[in-house]
């Protein structure tokens, strides 16, 4: 078989261009695309076999993504209101500028904080469960969709907790308790938790490249009455995948003063 | 082909300014009041996580050679806004504008890094605080 010369120079100059950027940068299959070849972040929301929205894909926080420019919408969400040794450690920390927080010694985040960072997370689906990995600390949550529930008791508590997920409407409603007491914070502001914290993650994928998750804080040893948070946005990410993070190096505790200096 | 990141990255740059905040607190650590420029000769650009960092040496009035190290974000951060772990070599001349860091050290924060002929200009993906959607601001 003779080569094309102009063609072969054409499929060389393509597959070095994305051999020498790994997967950072490597076309997703099967999406739907615009007539400039990219993705069509418009498109309608795809659908699972039995009908329900497809949530999954790579997904990046709005405040943090060059695609995403939808506005940070309150319009559900409530004030928390912490009980006095709540708003006490609150203060400190604001005061120290959250200078313990185990995220910067490399600790998990914990939920929903995790969800709230400049790294992406993808959503797969599985039998019985959806996947959630997060590119940060290199983390995962298995939410289970096999109709179980959560246990009474939770003989381990967990840095990530122990989700349960089931639809209602076009929503998927993610349960999420069992995160343990090492877990400092429930999002960046440094807001605490206790041991009874509940987590409510409501996922809509509004259409194709566009995802909501609205949170609810419930937690009755730390807060006056449940607490919902402003709805997180987030953008898809296409033509890229999750890329290792491994927290080999780390030392900046040494130079974290908080506010002595 | 999707070579041309040195072209595009500089005006993409311009455009999107990520404030990441990523992995600990910017104010536990820098003083967004004690803004630094640092001009000189890089030793090394250390492409570890969770922040990457430069390793630079910097010459002042005196002749005197001071080392200081900068914190960037994290490599997968930089990648995503068109960083390479060979974007910098030992022996470049940058200039690395940031923050100092609060402890007194020779320590910064970096905001942008550009090469001292203004060819090419980094944003750092490390700098400044946040709000979040999921952090309300109190």
């Amino acid at each position: 078989m003779r080569l094309n010369p102009t063609l072969s120079l054409a499929v060389f100059c393509f597959a070095a261009a994305h051999l020498s950027a790994q997967w950072l940068d490597y076309p997703t299959k099967g999406i739907p695309r615009n007539p400039d070849g990219k993705a069509n972040l418009t498109a309608p929301a795809p659908k699972l076999p039995d009908g329900k929205p497809d949530l999954s894909g790579l997904w990046l926080g709005d405040q943090w993504s060059p695609a995403g420019h939808r506005p940070v919408s309150r319009a559900r969400s409530t004030p928390p209101e912490m009980l006095p040794w709540a708003q006490k450690v609150f203060d400190e920390r604001r005061a120290n500028s959250i200078k313990d927080d185990p995220e910067a010694r490399c600790m998990p985040q914990g939920v929903p904080k995790a969800s709230t960072l400049p790294y992406p997370f993808e959503l797969i689906n599985a039998p019985g469960k959806l996947v959630m990995l997060y590119e940060m600390y290199s983390l995962r949550r298995e939410i289970f969709t096999d109709g179980r529930e959560l246990p009474k008791e939770f003989i381990s508590p967990s840095w990530m907790g122990y989700s349960v997920g089931k639809w209602d409407g076009d929503e998927f409603v993610v349960t999420t308790a069992g995160i343990n007491d090492q877990v400092w914070n429930v999002d960046l502001a440094g807001h605490p938790h206790s041991d009874v914290l509940r987590v409510t993650e409501r996922f809509h994928r509004v259409d194709f490249g566009h995802m909501d998750i609205q949170v609810t804080i419930d937690d009755a040893k730390t807060y006056v009455k449940p607490w919902i948070m402003p709805v997180m946005r987030y953008t898809l990410l296409p033509d890229t995948d999750l890329l290792e993070f491994v927290c080999e190096k780390n030392v900046d505790p040494q130079h974290m003063v908080g506010n002595s200096k | 082909m999707k070579l041309s990141w040195f072209s595009t990255g500089a005006a993409a740059l311009l455009l999107f300014s990520m404030r990441a905040f990523a992995h600990h607190s910017f104010a536990a650590e820098f003083d967004a009041r004690k803004p630094v420029e640092l001009k000189g000769t890089l030793i090394e650009l250390e492409w570890v996580n969770p922040h990457a960092w430069i390793h630079m040496e910097v010459k002042d009035e005196s002749g005197k050679v001071t080392k200081w190290d900068c914190e960037l974000g994290s490599p997968n951060l930089l990648m995503r806004q068109g960083w390479r772990r060979d974007s910098l070599k030992k022996g470049d001349v940058i200039v690395v504008d940031g923050s100092a860091a609060k402890d007194g050290s020779n320590l910064a924060n970096a905001k942008t890094v550009k090469l001292a002929d203004g060819a090419r200009v980094f944003n750092a993906g490390s700098s400044g605080e946040t709000g979040t959607p999921g952090a309300p601001v109190q």
